[in-house]
């Protein structure tokens, strides 16, 4: 899993490529840490090129999400292959993340 | 008698690893490590492509193997010892099966919880997310506690990709 990230009018955007499982949830997690503040608690992920998640990520990003919530932020999810975003709707979890299509929907969320 | 071959692990350091692959099944014997997710994705990947399934199903199958194989090192044993999980797939008749053998701690998947969805976010239930997702994901399951042993079967109806189709 490779994680890149940049950003843009105050907003982080964490691209994330690869796999998201139980090993790599880890890295995954320790990365959102790093770029997340009450400086910046704008977070968009971009899931263009990610290929897999599981349950160990779906906990990663809903724990981010409370965090971020925490400190006034938000956290916006784009760009997802359709059989990944199943899994946020088969979970519940797309009722709490707010999924979209592209990274330009993701900017207009904040 | 269908090709079969017998396969050392490439990407994990278990002498105790076995895997046997023929076109239409697959099993394999991993110890208790989270280590071995990598080779477990890899021989179902590969299985997937020779079996002619779509990128989704073979994601869908890894996410419940995964799922099921991380709750049983998680949960399933009071002892620091070596266990091994033993995973067997077939694909016949339109169907994928997965069978999942182990020595663990009794666990009725069937009879476990789901997470609570009325909850906000605040307060969801974060354990249990895999096996709602397997839940959810396969077409049939049944359980079978049999000589100390957890028996998961798992079914689900896929379409094939035909012969001409499929990648080598």
């Amino acid at each position: 899993m490779d994680i890149v990230t940049s950003k843009i009018n105050e907003i982080v955007i964490v691209k994330i490529s690869g796999r998201l499982d139980t090993n790599t949830a880890v890295d995954f997690e320790n990365k959102l840490e790093e770029v997340s503040s009450s400086n910046s608690p704008n977070i968009v992920i971009d899931f263009a090129d990610l290929e897999y998640i599981c349950s160990s990520g779906l906990r990663v990003l809903i724990q981010a999400a409370k965090k971020l919530k925490q400190v006034d932020g938000k956290l916006v999810l784009c760009s997802m292959q359709d059989y990944i975003q199943e899994v946020f709707e088969i979970s519940g979890f797309d009722t709490f993340l707010p999924i979209v299509s592209t990274i330009d929907n993701a900017m207009e969320q904040f | 008698m269908p090709k079969q071959s017998w396969c050392k692990s490439s990407l994990i350091n278990d002498p105790n690893y076995w895997q046997i692959m023929s076109k239409n099944s697959l099993h394999l014997s991993l110890t208790n490590n989270l280590s071995e997710l990598d080779q477990l994705q890899s021989d179902l990947s590969r299985f997937g492509v020779n079996n002619g399934l779509n990128k989704k199903v073979i994601f869908q199958l890894t996410l419940v193997t995964e799922e099921l194989f991380t709750n049983i090192i998680t949960y399933g044993y009071e002892d620091a010892k070596e266990h091994r999980i033993i995973f067997s797939l077939s694909c016949e008749d339109n169907e994928v099966r997965i069978q999942v053998e182990d020595d663990a701690l009794p666990f009725n998947l069937l009879e476990a919880q789901s997470p609570d969805f009325e909850n906000g976010i605040e307060d969801r239930q974060i354990g249990g997310l895999g096996i709602h997702l397997t839940r959810k994901l396969m077409d049939e399951i049944t359980y079978e506690r049999k000589d100390n042993k957890n028996l998961i079967t798992l079914r689900k109806k896929i379409d094939v990709l035909p012969e001409d189709d499929q990648q080598a």
